[in-house]
């Protein structure tokens, strides 16, 4: 496509997006970036929502089909957890994204990771890609950014991490995405989520780690430009 | 088939068809080839806009009004085809005034925000309206931005429009949280000029609103940085072309026979 | 998804505007000074008036590239056609030589609106106006550019010239004073500089006459 910026071009999160267990409980992980083709239109966003109070999805590709579809998915999930009496299941949230994503694959482009905990399975993680299929994972990655990280993944993720070890392994993980894949940047956000409740994170890209032949971040240029000096010969 | 409303898609297929085939142009539509920006600052919000409507390469409003009412608390600016900004901010913001008759309380802008995204993820983008939604509600401040699509985000600090990127250069080096009115419509009307100078599709005048608790005051026509930079001395006259060549007025013939007789009505 | 398969466009639109009256013993060529691209100005300082000869001005718009190749082979011929015959070409001359260089590229053209303005042998004012592959045709005023659609009829309003099929022929020279045909020049951009957005920033007035080449410079809306 032309580099050129096309304002009416669908706005998608090119993204990384993780989802984790760990001993007793998960956690979710996620770039900010939101572009259309090479513009960032937000370099702040949140895609780890939340759909109850023990459950949050992270959301990839569309953002409006994305909004769309979790925002069904809370309102179902209320009046679910209204009807019940008690909390939703992570099982029951990820199966009704499942449901809208397989029911209206053809209107749909996006791809999700719920997570969340319950008090019958604990910590799980649901992975929902593209076409509606639903796959309950260890740990699961999605978006653009992934593909830079599944050998990573398959040699880093160890059965019965701590939540500390999780949350480093994910904000590990997304900065080196974030250094690899041009449609994610900005800053971390993570999602813990427990028998305890239910914690926020958020690692600016400043303090993110750097990886090989990586810059440090400057505010302007002029901070890293030298003073012109005359040529001698 | 019953038709129950909304747009007939009938005709895409064939125009589709026409225009692949080359054997017509689509036709072009008044796009706002536009720079809308919004802010949040200490005590609201404030919305800027420029004022030129283009038709591809011809301005066709020099000061038109890119600043919609949604509520007496929410504007939001419109950028894209002029005819879908203008008729879904129209459309919500009755649905708004008639929810609020309904209610009885003053309209969220988080309502405006729900309705104005559903008609545009409903319309998978073939509404082609981005928009800055603003306001302050009970809940305070905010500040949204509505794709064609339907996507929506929620920023201290927006753009929209061909000039967005012209207008974000300006946010992105001067915004900081807690501005003062003054300071937050000098950083707007600011981001409005360099939409409006360095943007071919922005132009003319920088209109302004500032959203406050209880309050809201529409700024137009804030700054009028282009005026007429050459006047002939002397004015032009054009030479009348059409004569009259003869002049008959025709009365109309009485149709309508009143009849005088009949039983008066009674009361 | 449809699929897009990568294509080069040889040619871009760098807009601008411009204009060429011929009076009885002047003749004023003017284009505005506003280079762009899509919704991008490049710059807002480029002219577009290129002195070819003594008594000869060119001024084009279109696609800047190839305005200033062509602007570069007649040039060259004209150094050439210097060398040959010990002086300048007139004014009708050259015009010949710009149609035959457009159509020498009839299907690759140079994408370039023309307009030629100068004093002929008798040091009457003369304008040719032309299309992109080298039709071209002897006028008393002509516009050419993205904003020769609002100008023209304007400059037919005010300037009605003789048709051209006329027998015997008649003079194409415009009734105005030199000042006069200044001020209407001035009219005609501020008014399409209000309408058309590739018109805009900077106008550029070439008046010839018998005393030489002048220059004059009014701003235009910057937006």
């Amino acid at each position: 496509m032309d580099p050129k910026i096309d304002s009416s071009a669908p706005i998608s999160t090119g993204t990384t997006i993780i989802g984790v267990t760990y001993n007793g409980g998960v956690v979710l992980g996620a770039d900010s970036r939101t572009s259309t083709g090479v513009y960032v239109a937000n370099r702040a966003s949140d895609k780890i929502t939340q759909l109850t109070d023990n459950v949050y999805v992270c959301r990839s590709g569309s953002a409006a089909d994305s909004q769309v579809v979790s925002d069904y998915v809370r309102y179902f999930l209320h009046q679910h957890t209204i009807q019940l009496g008690q909390p939703a299941t992570v099982k029951v949230a990820a199966n009704l994204i499942r449901l809208l994503s397989y029911s209206n694959k053809k209107m749909l482009q996006t791809g999700m990771i719920v997570g969340g905990w319950d008090k019958y399975e604990g910590g799980k993680i649901y992975g929902v890609p593209l076409g509606g299929t639903i796959i309950e994972q260890p740990f699961a990655i999605g978006g653009s950014g992934s593909s830079y990280l599944y050998g990573f993944f398959d040699q880093a993720w160890k059965e019965g991490m701590t939540k500390e070890e999780a949350e480093q392994l994910v904000v590990k993980a997304v900065s080196l995405a974030i250094a690899r894949d041009g449609a994610s940047g900005g800053v971390v956000r993570t999602v813990t989520i427990n028998s305890e409740g239910v914690t926020k994170n958020f690692y600016p890209g400043d303090q993110l780690p750097l990886w090989y032949e990586e810059l440090e971040p400057q505010n302007s240029l002029l901070d890293i430009q030298t003073e012109a000096v005359p040529m001698s010969i | 088939m019953e038709n129950s409303g909304g747009f007939s898609f009938d005709l895409c297929k064939r125009n589709g068809w026409l225009v692949e085939k080359g054997i017509v142009k689509p036709p072009s539509f008044t796009k706002t080839g536009t720079t809308i920006v919004g802010l949040v600052f200490q005590d609201g919000v404030i919305l800027g806009a420029d004022t030129r409507a283009t038709a591809g390469s011809i301005v066709c409003d020099k000061n038109c009004e890119k600043i919609h009412y949604m509520a007496p608390n929410i504007y939001c600016c419109g950028a894209g085809t002029a005819a879908d900004t203008e008729a879904v901010t129209d459309m919500v913001s009755s649905q708004l005034q008639l929810h609020r008759y309904h209610t009885g309380r003053e309209s969220r802008v988080i309502t405006a925000l729900t309705l104005l995204k559903k008609h545009l993820f409903g319309y998978q983008g073939y509404v082609s309206a981005a928009l800055v939604l603003g306001g302050v509600d009970c809940t305070g401040p905010h500040l949204h931005t509505i794709y064609p699509h339907g996507s929506t985000d929620t920023l201290p600090f927006a753009t929209m429009g061909s000039g967005s990127l012209a207008a974000m250069s300006v946010f992105e080096s001067k915004y900081k949280e807690g501005l003062t009115r003054d300071e937050g419509i000098k950083i707007v009307t600011e981001a409005i000029c360099a939409g409006i100078f360095n943007d071919l599709g922005s132009g003319s005048n920088v209109d302004v609103c500032v959203l406050t608790k209880g309050h809201k005051e529409y700024l137009r026509n804030n700054l009028m940085p282009n005026p007429r930079t050459y006047v002939s001395a002397k004015g032009y006259s054009f030479s009348k072309k059409t004569e009259v060549l003869m002049t008959k007025v025709t009365p109309l013939k009485e149709r309508v026979e009143v009849i005088e007789a009949g039983d008066a009505m009674e009361e | 998804m449809k699929k897009e398969h990568a294509s080069f466009n040889p040619y871009d639109n760098n807009g601008g505007t411009c204009v060429a009256i011929a009076g009885a013993d002047y003749c004023v060529i003017a284009a505005d000074t506003r280079m762009s691209s899509g919704y991008n100005i490049l710059t807002r300082d480029y002219s577009k008036v290129c002195k070819l000869a003594d008594k000869c001005l060119l001024a084009s718009s279109g696609f800047q590239a190839d305005v200033k190749a062509l602007q570069k082979v007649l040039g060259a011929r004209h150094l050439i056609y210097q060398h040959q015959h010990n002086k300048q070409m007139s004014c009708p001359a050259m015009a010949q030589l710009l149609s035959n260089t457009l159509y020498y590229k009839r299907f690759f053209p140079y994408y370039a609106f023309n307009v030629l303005g100068g004093l002929d042998d008798e040091g009457k004012g003369v304008v040719y106006t032309y299309d992109a592959v080298g039709s071209y045709e002897k006028v008393g005023y002509s516009s050419q550019g993205s904003g020769s659609t609002l100008i023209m009829p304007f400059l037919d309003n005010q300037l009605k010239s003789p048709s051209p099929l006329l027998l015997p022929p008649q003079d194409a020279v415009t009734p105005l004073s030199e000042a006069e045909a200044v001020d209407l020049v001035k009219t005609t951009f501020v008014s399409a500089a209000e309408r058309d957005i590739y018109t805009g920033d900077k106008l550029e007035i070439v008046i010839l006459n018998a005393d030489g080449i002048r220059r004059e410079y009014m701003d235009l809306r910057k937006d």
